[in-house]
């Protein structure tokens, strides 16, 4: 097995990264004026936290090496990238701004000419980049009467939006999506924000032609509703155009995944699961998305052909189960570093339906509503978890060569919760080790980050029989 | 006959006497926990509908191994039953994909103990057109699963009757109602909240000439000792009458109820048609407005308003059970509506099987007190 260590190139790649991230930054507050900035900085002072992106970059690419160093540092730099672009919308585009929920497809926002602004994306980015950055969210909501036990996404969220942390909207779309803290936390965010709302339904029981339709057809009215209530209007070669730039990273990403399953990976962590996160649900279609597949595959490429390992003395290959742990987001990072674990994938980027039928705005509507339901997170929580969620477990370790199966067991989520007696009997059964960590996705008061590693610890020292590599 | 006694005991047991008697008469009984399943479908000849409860339950032990802690303990309180072999009796089981507890009960249901007949139904989160007709795709799909599995008849003829039925059987229950809100009220709130869940956890042709009873002997009761307030209760599932009988034992007393196992919405009457299953579909999906459903928060709010409004209420309570994620939210802003509307509320968080008693006494003496009552 070749492994590379952080050299010069290193460095000088950090450095590079850095410097992009700063000058992508001062060029918009440049372009926005520093009264401008002045001003948004302090209606909107959750932008401070954004501002730390580079000492998360630092977090990130600790002990990397090589391109998947590189690949990393790319990634983030390309969610800087996006998420310029997204405030960039709240300054420029207020008259097109809406809100939405984070699983509702943007493809369809962005061919009506419409601002989209996801409302649980600041919940997603802040803990990763300033652990405790959300408390005060969550604190906020409490004392409105929102219980502690609800997700923390969705309690922040609802914080945030009480605190009067969103930007004005002229819409807020929303749905039953993906569990239901999620959906219930609407009511109380659109009650505040005082805008019209629309809920868009998914069925259950999804995998059949009958659910396709209803979904189709709840999009459809979504973009009637939003053509009523906002200056959008459908543009279907637009959506088309996206669409098909959809479809290529997809394929992109497919091509990933196969060279991953390789022993030891050439690619790993926030290289597959934070592009995917990123670049699928919040920039779909674009040409900057394409562009960062290509350049991720070309790398991983490059590692498979010289039998790069990503992680070096990648001994153990994880699946992740849930999504990661915002708070202590360099979790990956440790663990490869102190007992060689490679995570290769998790269950917020694997689907099983990542192309769309572009031949007609039906069919797009539907490959859509397919993508969503058949999605991570919607798969998970619905349709019987004997047909999806097991199955997705076990096909994945299967599939990509795994050793063990890691769930970020996050208090709030009780579809998870719920299910682990049984994921622990079936892993039992098929002897896949099956660690559960015990820990709130941004709460950091819950399980500290030396919680999560003493868990980790003690799994793999007991049940792997690893030893530190540190 | 000590009616209060009698319909205690019937609730001590899933299997009570009345369940007992019909089975040994031939009739299947369907356990149901929603209500948004039609209890009507399983009511039709052959077949009767069991609410299914876990009263009288010690502890989650093994149910908390599988759905953790940290989901509602009535879906933990039924698997640990179910485990427990006391819904043994039951023929079959109809779940809804009403919430993330129930859904989850469901598959670990499916994994751990499946009876012979197991069933969820797919219920749609709004009440427009596309939703009613996915409703009723799936309750047809329902009913042809019934008749396969059981050879019962659920054509349009046998619902209609089963309609006529639970209609007459809910108008009494209605009826018996209005004894416990008018001016001088002779029943109390426990006592009625007894008769419903009772109502809904046995056959009901055994229980009807009981409940006619009871109506031609309430006008002669005397009106009941005076009472500090006027309460109206709101929540989600509340099958246990001793939970009321607490807020009464402080003087608060319980006029009206706006609970998934109570009077409203759950007792109003279907609409009698040719072509029952739509209405069936339309009816279950419209009238529990539960929060599970999307869009209608401001229908929700302005409902329990009105229904305090109605039974003259000097406030509400609204209770709901640790963990409910779409009640425990709604509750937040239901809280801020009802006060808006220049009507007391308490809200009160409650596990399901009745404890913390003292803490429940104290909240209800300050609610009432803070109303100057």
């Amino acid at each position: 097995m070749t492994t590379t260590k952080p050299g010069l190139s290193d460095y000088l790649e950090l450095n590079k990264y850095r410097a992009i991230n700063l000058m992508n930054i001062s060029r918009m507050a440049a372009k926005h004026g520093p009264l401008n900035m002045h001003r948004d900085l302090k209606r909107y002072p959750w932008i401070w936290d954004l501002l730390q992106v580079n000492s998360l970059l630092k977090r990130l690419v600790e002990g990397r090496s090589g391109n998947y160093r590189t690949s990393v540092a790319m990634v983030l730099g390309g969610v800087v990238e996006g998420v310029i672009e997204l405030l960039e919308g709240i300054f420029y585009r207020s008259d097109r701004l809406i809100l939405h929920e984070d699983l509702l497809p943007p493809e369809i926002f962005r061919a009506m000419g419409l601002q989209p602004w996801v409302p649980e994306l600041l919940g997603i980015l802040l803990p990763m980049l300033v652990p405790d950055t959300m408390q005060k969210y969550l604190d906020a909501a409490e004392s409105e009467g929102v219980p502690p036990d609800i997700c923390s996404l969705p309690r922040a969220t609802i914080g945030m939006a009480l605190k009067n942390a969103f930007p004005e909207a002229l819409a807020i779309v929303s749905s039953n999506m993906p569990c239901d803290g999620g959906m219930s936390s609407y009511t109380i965010i659109a009650r505040q924000m005082k805008k019209p709302a629309y809920w868009v339904d998914i069925p259950f029981d999804f995998k059949n032609e009958r659910a396709l339709d209803y979904f189709a057809g709840e999009l459809k009215d979504m973009i009637a509703w939003l053509e009523k209530n906002t200056p959008g209007r459908i543009d279907w070669d637009r959506l088309k155009d996206i669409c098909e730039k959809r479809n290529a990273m997809a394929e992109l990403e497919l091509d990933i995944w196969d060279m991953i399953r390789h022993r030891p990976a050439p690619m790993a962590a926030e290289a597959i699961w934070m592009s995917h996160l990123w670049f699928f649900n919040i920039n779909p279609g674009y040409d900057t998305s394409i562009k960062l597949f290509t350049d991720l595959k070309a790398l991983t490429q490059k590692n498979l052909e010289a039998n790069v390992s990503a992680v070096p003395h990648e001994k153990y290959r994880a699946l992740l189960w849930n999504p990661p742990t915002l708070h202590y987001i360099d979790l990956m990072n440790w663990a490869e570093r102190t007992y060689g674990v490679s995570v290769i994938l998790d269950s917020m980027s694997f689907n099983r339906q990542p192309f769309i039928d572009t031949s007609t705005p039906d069919s797009m509507l539907k490959s859509l509503g397919n993508i969503i339901m058949q999605g991570p997170m919607s798969r998970h929580t619905r349709g019987p978890a004997e047909a999806n969620y097991f199955p997705d477990i076990f096909h994945m370790v299967k599939h990509f060569d795994l050793d063990m199966v890691w769930v970020a067991g996050h208090i709030g989520c009780k579809n998870t919760q719920a299910m682990s007696g049984v994921l622990r009997e079936k892993c039992r059964d098929s002897g896949v080790p099956l660690l559960v960590i015990d820990y709130d996705l941004m709460d950091s008061r819950i399980t500290p980050k030396e919680g999560i590693q003493e868990q980790v610890g003690n799994f793999m020292e007991n049940i792997m029989k690893a030893k530190r590599l540190d | 006959m000590d009616t209060d006694k009698w319909f205690s005991k019937i609730l001590d047991e899933p299997l009570n006497e009345l369940v007992q008697k019909s089975m040994d008469e031939g009739q299947i009984p369907i356990g149901y926990s929603c209500s948004y399943v039609p209890d009507v479908m399983l009511s039709v000849d052959g077949l009767f509908p069991v609410r299914m409860r876990a009263t009288g339950i010690a502890g989650t032990e093994i149910a908390d191994n599988y759905l953790s802690s940290v989901i509602c303990s009535y879906t933990r309180s039924l698997l640990e039953f179910a485990l427990d072999g006391r819904y043994d009796f039951l023929r079959g089981w109809v779940f809804a994909a009403s919430c993330d507890h129930l859904r989850r009960l469901y598959d670990n249901l499916e994994y751990l103990k499946r009876p012979g007949f197991s069933r969820i139904l797919d219920v749609p989160h709004k009440t427009g057109n596309a939703a009613i007709s996915w409703y009723t795709d799936e309750l047809k799909l329902f009913a042809k699963a019934l008749t396969d599995n059981f050879g019962v008849d659920l054509s349009a003829e046998a619902l209609a009757k089963a309609i006529r039925e639970h209609n007459a059987f809910n108008a009494i229950l209605r009826e018996i109602g209005e004894y416990r809100c008018g001016d001088k009220p002779v029943m109390t709130g426990t006592q009625y909240h007894r008769i419903v869940v009772a109502a809904s956890a046995s056959p009901k042709k055994p229980l009807l000439p009981i409940l006619e009873k009871i109506l031609d002997d309430l006008p002669k009761r005397d009106p009941l000792p005076a009472y500090r307030a006027r309460l109206l209760l709101v929540g989600g599932h509340l099958d246990d009458p001793g939970y009321i009988g607490i807020i009464e034992s402080q003087g608060g007393l319980v006029v009206g109820d706006r609970l998934c196992t109570g009077s409203y919405p759950g007792l109003q009457p279907i609409p009698e048609t040719r072509d029952p299953i739509e209405v069936l579909a339309k009816h279950y999906l419209t009238k529990t407005s539960c929060p599970r459903m999307m869009e209608a928060f401001r229908e929700r709010a302005e409902d329990i308003v009105t229904l305090a409004r109605d039974c003259r209420a000097d406030g509400v309570v609204i209770q709901i059970l640790k963990f409910c994620d779409t009640w425990g939210v709604e509750a937040a802003a239901f809280v801020s509506f009802i006060r808006e509307a220049g009507i007391p509320v308490l809200r009160l968080e409650r596990d399901y099987r009745l404890g913390s008693e003292g803490q429940l006494r104290t909240r209800i003496q300050a609610f009432i007190e803070s109303m100057g009552k």
